[in-house]
């Protein structure tokens, strides 16, 4: 037992960083649309999946059979997935704002009735894309696994102990850093990011601030939803395949990550993205991978009794990122 | 005249909070709400900043209807507001929060940074610090300077002498004289009525969503009713 923890250790916890890093992107988009608007937006979990499909698409069309190796063409490649997915998840955010939440805020809805909202809004846009979208973009069967093509070489780069790290694993975690950095500097440094602290830590005084109320919130669904859309292209590239559930379960894994990491912070999330995924992966080790959920979950449940507030223990109202 | 109230109605629900309620501020006043708990004074400051919608009647503001004008673009057009319970952003520091009153202009700002400074050494002393960690009156002092730095035309402002010490209170009501002085007008609401009264050319009594009484703030304090329910009795 102890052999094997220590054997595989070195390889989980690399696995653990990039799933993390995944869920941590994906983790952005709860925590920032929780932070201005304290709504849990359900379907956030199909922005990733659609980021997923905007990727898939775009590389089906341009590189059917190139071999994957590593160059001006592969970075390119990859660069070129991350703004189109950015683009097509960041823009269906916004438009699921618009037609699944903002019609209830006017309204003056409770919170409550916008949870069954983004409820309906995820079943809505799995379904859509399995029964129309999916069978239109890729030809096949909309539950069917959708592959990619490979861009990205499994090169190994260098070993820490026993540990391969792969090409693939290192641009998944610098990209999904980069980004992070790019997030938290326009939150804490640009006007519409002090706009967007603003709504959080007090939505009145904010209007009274000259805050437009619609406009943060669209930018939030923008920036929230670009993030997943670029989990969505990087979890494609590593993965290689997707379906029309694919964001379901890392959905609500990414939900957990951002309550570990303290809702409503957006470093909160990153951690919480990071310490979810490396724990699963070395729960793993023990229970083996098909236990990765019950653990993930287990864990939440633990830490939650013991800091209910999350890891940070602050929000978005005190935070300063 | 700057800022008209017509026979304004607001609605929580179902429950009337105001009832027709009129008032008029004129450029350079000092004006005064007081009331008792309840009475609509709050919500009349929020009907007028854009933060409630209107049931029926009409804002003016510098002639203009203002009515459906959303309350972002109230303060653009000059009308600044301290709120109830004073709205300090918790997670930033002293001078983000003076900025936030900014957000909106795109002009020199250190002229208006100083000025606000200059009225509230202490903010100056704590420009560094958390919002959320200053004390009541600091808090109210953010506030103010806040609302300033919009440019208003007129001010609202919501109970700031509330929880506050009396020699802190006596330092803000001199405060809103002397930002009346350099040319602001000034809606205030007030439970400290005798404090306001004095310092207000004129006063609105409001009682249970409506106006009750109206007339320069002097004579109110002379006023044997507006004594018995609102001074204190003697």
């Amino acid at each position: 037992m102890l052999q094997d923890f220590l054997n595989q250790i070195l390889p989980s916890t690399v696995g653990g960083l990039v799933i993390g890093s995944i869920y941590a992107l994906v983790a952005l988009g709860y925590t920032m649309v929780y932070g201005v608007l304290r709504l849990i937006n359900f379907a956030h979990s199909e922005i990733f999946m659609i980021g997923t499909f905007a990727s898939l698409v775009l590389l089906t069309a341009i590189a059917p059979a190139a071999p994957a190796t590593f160059g001006i063409a592969m970075i390119g490649t990859l660069l070129l997935c991350m703004v189109v997915s950015a683009i097509a998840s960041g823009g269906a955010a916004v438009l699921l704002e618009t037609v699944a939440y903002r019609p209830l805020r006017k309204r003056g809805a409770t919170k409550l009735a916008a949870l069954i909202s983004a409820i309906g809004a995820s079943i809505f846009l799995q379904e859509l894309f399995a029964l129309e979208i999916i069978p239109w973009l890729t030809d096949k069967p909309g539950r069917n696994q959708a592959s990619a093509p490979r861009f990205v070489p499994r090169d190994e780069l260098f070993h820490i102990g026993n540990a391969a790290v792969r090409l693939d694993h290192v641009i998944v975690i610098i990209a999904a850093v980069l980004v992070m950095i790019a997030l938290d500097q326009t939150v804490s440094k640009t006007r519409i990011g002090r706009g967007i602290r603003a709504t959080a830590q007090d939505p009145e005084a904010a209007v009274l601030m000259g805050v437009s109320i619609d406009n943060i919130v669209r930018v939030t669904f923008l920036l929230g939803g670009a993030m997943a859309g670029v989990a969505g292209a990087l979890y494609l590239m590593e993965i290689e395949n997707t379906v029309f559930n694919v964001g379901f379960v890392l959905g609500i894994k990414a939900f957990t990550a951002a309550v570990l990491g303290g809702i409503g912070n957006l470093r909160g999330a990153l951690l919480g993205g990071i310490v979810l995924g490396l724990i699963e992966n070395w729960g793993a080790i023990f229970l083996g991978s098909q236990w990765k959920d019950v653990i993930a979950f287990t864990v939440l449940v633990i830490v939650l009794m013991f800091r209910p507030t999350g890891i940070l223990g602050e929000s978005l109202q005190r935070a300063r990122a | 005249m700057l800022l008209e109230v017509k026979d304004i109605n607001v609605h929580y629900g179902k429950i009337a909070a105001l009832k027709g309620i009129s008032l008029e501020v004129n450029e350079g006043e000092i004006v005064s709400l007081i009331g008792a708990n309840g009475a609509g004074k709050t919500t009349t400051l929020k009907t007028i900043s854009g933060l409630r919608p209107l049931t029926s009647g009409k804002i003016l503001f510098n002639g203009e209807d203002i009515s459906k004008t959303p309350g972002h673009k109230r303060v653009i057009m000059g009308i600044g507001q301290a709120p109830e319970g004073r709205g300090v952003f918790p997670g930033m520091t002293v001078q983000e929060n003076l900025l936030m009153g900014a957000y909106t202009r795109k002009d020199d700002l250190t002229k208006d940074l100083d000025e606000v400074y200059g009225l509230f050494p202490r903010l100056a002393e704590r420009r560094s610090q958390f919002g959320g960690t200053m004390s009541g009156g600091e808090q109210q002092m953010i506030a103010i300077g806040r609302a300033l730095m919009t440019k208003p035309k007129v001010v609202l402002l919501d109970e700031p002498s509330m929880g506050l010490a009396p020699m802190l209170i006596a330092q803000i009501f001199s405060i809103i004289k002397e930002i009346n002085s350099r040319g602001t007008t000034v809606l205030l609401v007030e439970q400290n009525a005798q404090q306001a009264l004095k310092l207000s050319d004129r006063a609105y009594v409001l009682e249970t969503g409506r106006v009750v009484k109206s007339a320069p703030g002097k004579d109110l304090l002379n006023d044997p009713s507006v004594r018995e329910a609102y001074l204190g009795g003697h």
